[in-house]
Formats: C-alpha cells, structure tokens, sequence
C-alpha cells in the first residue's frame, strides 16, 4: 500500500510510530496529483513547494518530539472558497481572477496550527452555486459529474489526491460529491465551524465541514475545525465534545428513523436497496428502526429557494453591476434572477423555515438518528440535465441532488454521508445520517459502527 | 396552489423594469432569459403562500439547538 492510500487514522498513527514520515507522506499524495489530475481537474492550484516546506517541517517537530496532534503532517486540500493568507481564492470563476487573500480563513489557520499541510485549492461549481462542478470528472469515471459543489474536493479525497480536504455545504455541496464520489462528508451544526473568510454563497445556509475517506478521520478533522469565532455572526461556542468514535460497534438503544415520506419517493431503486441494506446492517448492530414522517415536505424546495436565491445575489451586488459578463451562465442568471425576488417571498421562507426547524426538532425527540439517501441518483453522465423517473416525472439534475439535502441546511441539523456500496455502473451511492442540532458525536458513533461492518475503502482507481 | 401561482409571470419588459429598481440594470439581450428564470424561481416559492404562519417570526439569525418544539405548525 502507497503512503497516498492511507486513511487519516492510519497515516497519522504511522507518522507517530515514526515508521512514515511526513515528508514521505507528502511526497506520495504530490506524486498522485501528478498522475491523475490532468485527467480529473480537482485542483485549481497545487502548492507543491509550500507543501514540501511544511512537510519538512512537521518531520523536524516529530523527529523532535514535538508531535501537535493527528492533523500533523496531514496532507490536505482545501476547497477554493476557503481562504489562505498569500494564495488566490478563485471561487472557480473569471470574476476572481486578481485575487489574493490578505489572512487565513478560520478553518486554515486552525488546520495550520493543527499542522495539516495543504497540497492544493479545489475546484467548485463556481462561487458553489450549482451541484455538478464541471471542470472536474469523477473519481470512478470520467464521464460521470464529479457532483458539486465542493467536487474538486471529493475528487481528490477519492482518488487519493489528497488525505482528507475541507467542502462547504449550503444545500449539499459536502454530502452530494461525497456520495458521488464513494466518501465520507460531514456537514455540521449550524454555527459549530466557523466561516469566517470562507466566500459565502447563502449566510443562513452555509456550512463548512471535512470530506474524508472514512468516518473517523472525519472525527479527527471536526476536532480541529469547531470552536467559536466571534467573526463568524452565527458561531457558537461548542461545549467540546469528544467526537472521535470509540472502538466499541454496539448500538444497542439507539432509534433509528427510516423515513415513510420523502427520503424514498424518486429515488433510484438500487440507491433505495443500498440504503435499506444498511440500515438493516444498523439494526443487526442492535439499533432500533422506527418508521418516521418527514414534516413540511412540500415546503422545503420553496424554502430552500426563498432563502438561497435572494442572499446568493445580495451577496454578489457588486460584481454583478460591474463585471456580469465574467460568470458562467448558469450562475449569472440565477444572481440576475434573484434581484427580482420581492422581500415578502424571502420572509416568508424565513418563517417557513422557523416552522420547519421546530417541526425537525420534534421529529428528533421521536428518534436519535434518521437514515436516508444522500441523492437519489448516483453520478449522472457529464452534459445530462435531466433524470427521467420511472413514473414519467422528469426532475433537473440539480433540484434532484439537492432535493434530499435542503432539510438539513433549512434547519441546521448535522448530517454525515457514509458511502453504502456501488450501483451495477460500479458508481457509488451514499446514506446520510442526520441527527439533533449538536449530535456530532452520535451520527459519528453510527457512522463508524456501520463502517466496521464492511471491508476497507481504497481510493479510487482512476 | 392555484391561488398562489395566480400572478401572471413577468414579460421580459417587466424583468427589466424590475432589475433596473433593483439597481441591476440589464443589456436588452438579457431580459427575455432572466424573465424567464425569475418566473420559475416564483413558481417554486410561491408555495410558501400556503402556510398560515399565525406569529411565527422569520429565523434570520438563529442559534441551532434552541428550538421551541411545543409551538404548533
């Protein structure tokens, strides 16, 4: 096994032992991106040289017995909404070409610190206003949508491009390319990872979490992202849980919502039989399944749209006066669009989402975690706009990545996507657990059990 | 649902009209595409006008994990 192939945890308790050293770490994953990201274009800039430096580094502090923690030496990509002091935040679009940002994000310097070494900047759809990201291909092939909008970040973890990257997720831009591309994404809480310096698509929407290649480096990387940041106007100040799972697979007590409504309706029938395969792989670990009622469904798209649309432009006022012509189509029209969105739409999805959180909040006392598909579909072939359902409904690839992923950015719940298996395509599929506002440790409890069942995940081959 | 999609859609004049009180003013090229985009977002928001929201408040900025789970929907 290459050094590029190992997990977080594994990678982390080589550099330890001291039989792996960082540099050798580094050295592997820069040689893989080599390899295959001129076939994948998951990175907008690799940062070779800051990376060999910071590797040198972090083997010098090891070698002298100053180890800072399972982040050290880490290779790791960032998606390039994230800010780094001295590097271009690209958001992927023309309209950032100049761009070069002053100080760290939250997030990096907080990763810095935990000395993770950054490789690179990833791909997004631009300014992650879509859910496909078309400079970047998928992992397990060429042809599919890499999903988005954090893709490039995907991709990498995938492909062993990169140890662990960070996405951002504001209607399952962490969770869809997770899915797609056979890893873990975690979208946090509300408010628990800050987002200050992230470039921002929708403020009430936003979250910033880790795609890993398994639940427990998510642990690990959730450790060192959460905290508060008062620059961040919806942080809060975690109490400083113990994320990282135990040993122990048992989840006997536990209630488990497999939803009635919703989570099942349009999905594709080997996604429905994966996810159900799991979910009775968790009930065979001793958790209990209880059949729930998603509330509000025929509300979440409106509210998703009401919030998202009129912010996303508000936020882009200024560009979009002076250089519209620099977006990509798609995105331009949507920011242009959104300027015509009358003040009482966007209140009315603000209290439609206050309904729809107290509903949630209801729905988790009845259960601990509920269970579903992370996207109702795997990865669609590059250039397809539409699915085509088996009752004849044809839905827009978009609305139906993000169809399944809304609820959790409406109402802030966490939510982990755990990849379950593949299609007949060899693609991946992915389940989401959500959880209650702060249940973190919970949903990474369940995550990890479930992967103890099955055998080891290996990048993909590309 | 009919009563609240019954807002006929915007003609491409009155997209215009409305991104230039915006503050987005736009070449004429992009009216009839930005209309059109701008009627479909409606539609889909435009179910919200369904619910009855009695005293509810917006969220705007809230904190997660401080719900209120004995209000009524």
């Amino acid at each position: 096994m290459q050094p590029y192939e190992l997990s977080l945890v594994r990678a982390a308790d080589a550099i330890r032992a001291r039989t792996l050293s960082p540099v050798e770490l580094v050295d592997s994953v820069l040689d893989r991106v080599e390899k295959v990201d001129p076939q994948l274009e998951a990175y907008v800039t690799v940062t070779a040289e800051r990376a060999r430096r910071a590797a040198r580094e972090a083997e010098q502090d090891v070698a002298a017995g100053r180890p800072r923690g399972p982040l050290h030496g880490i290779p790791m990509a960032l998606k390039d909404l994230i800010d780094v002091a001295g590097e271009a935040t690209t958001a992927s679009s023309r309209v950032r070409a100049d761009h070069r940002a002053e100080s760290d994000s939250t997030v990096a310097a907080r990763l810095a610190a935990a000395g993770a070494v950054l490789v690179g900047k990833t791909h997004t759809h631009e300014f992650a206003y879509g859910l496909t990201t078309p400079q970047t291909a998928n992992a397990w092939n060429r042809d599919r949508v890499a999903g988005g909008s954090s893709g490039g970040s995907a991709v990498a973890v995938a492909a062993g491009a990169a140890t662990f990257a960070l996405g951002t997720d504001t209607g399952g831009s962490i969770r869809v390319p997770s899915a797609l591309n056979g890893v873990v994404g975690f979208k946090p809480t509300y408010g628990l990872v800050p987002r200050h310096g992230v470039t921002s698509l929708s403020w009430s929407l936003d979250h910033v979490g880790p795609i890993t290649r398994t639940v427990e480096d998510a642990a690990l990387v959730l450790a060192a992202l959460a905290g508060h940041d008062p620059r961040d106007p919806a942080s809060v100040a975690a109490s400083g849980p113990v994320y990282r799972p135990g040993g122990a697979t048992e989840l006997t007590g536990l209630r488990i919502g497999v939803p009635r409504t919703y989570y099942f309706d349009h999905v594709a029938p080997e996604v429905a039989a994966a996810v159900r395969r799991a979910t009775a792989e968790l009930q065979s670990l001793g958790a209990r399944l209880v059949e729930v009622e998603i509330p509000m469904t025929g509300y979440i798209q409106a509210t998703q749209w009401g919030l998202m649309v009129p912010e996303a432009t508000a936020y882009h006022e200024r560009t979009l006066r002076t250089v519209p012509e620099l977006y990509q189509a798609d995105v331009r029209v949507l920011l242009e669009a959104g300027a015509l969105m009358p003040a009482g739409d966007y209140l009315r999805a603000q209290r439609s989402r206050t309904l729809m959180r107290q509903a949630w909040g209801r729905l988790l006392e009845e259960v601990d975690v509920i269970a579903a598909p992370t996207v109702p579909a795997t990865a669609v072939k590059a250039g397809d706009e539409t699915i085509t359902w088996p009752d004849g409904t044809v839905e827009g690839v978009s609305d139906a990545y993000v169809r399944l992923s809304a609820p959790a950015n409406i109402t802030g719940v966490p939510s982990l996507s755990v990849p379950v298996g593949h299609d007949t395509a060899g693609l991946p599929i992915g389940m989401q657990l959500l959880g209650r506002p702060f249940g973190e440790p919970v949903l990474l409890r369940v995550g990890h059990a479930y992967e103890q069942t099955r055998p080891a995940r290996r990048p993909a081959a590309v | 649902m009919s009563t609240a999609m019954s807002a006929a859609g915007l003609t491409p004049q009155e997209a215009a009209l409305g991104a230039d009180r915006a503050g987005f003013p736009m070449p004429a090229g992009r009216h009839a595409a930005v209309a059109a985009t701008a009627n479909h977002i409606h539609s889909v928001v435009a179910v919200l006008r369904e619910l009855d929201f009695g005293d509810t408040p917006p969220a705007a900025a809230y904190r997660a994990g401080e719900e209120k789970t004995d209000a009524a929907v």
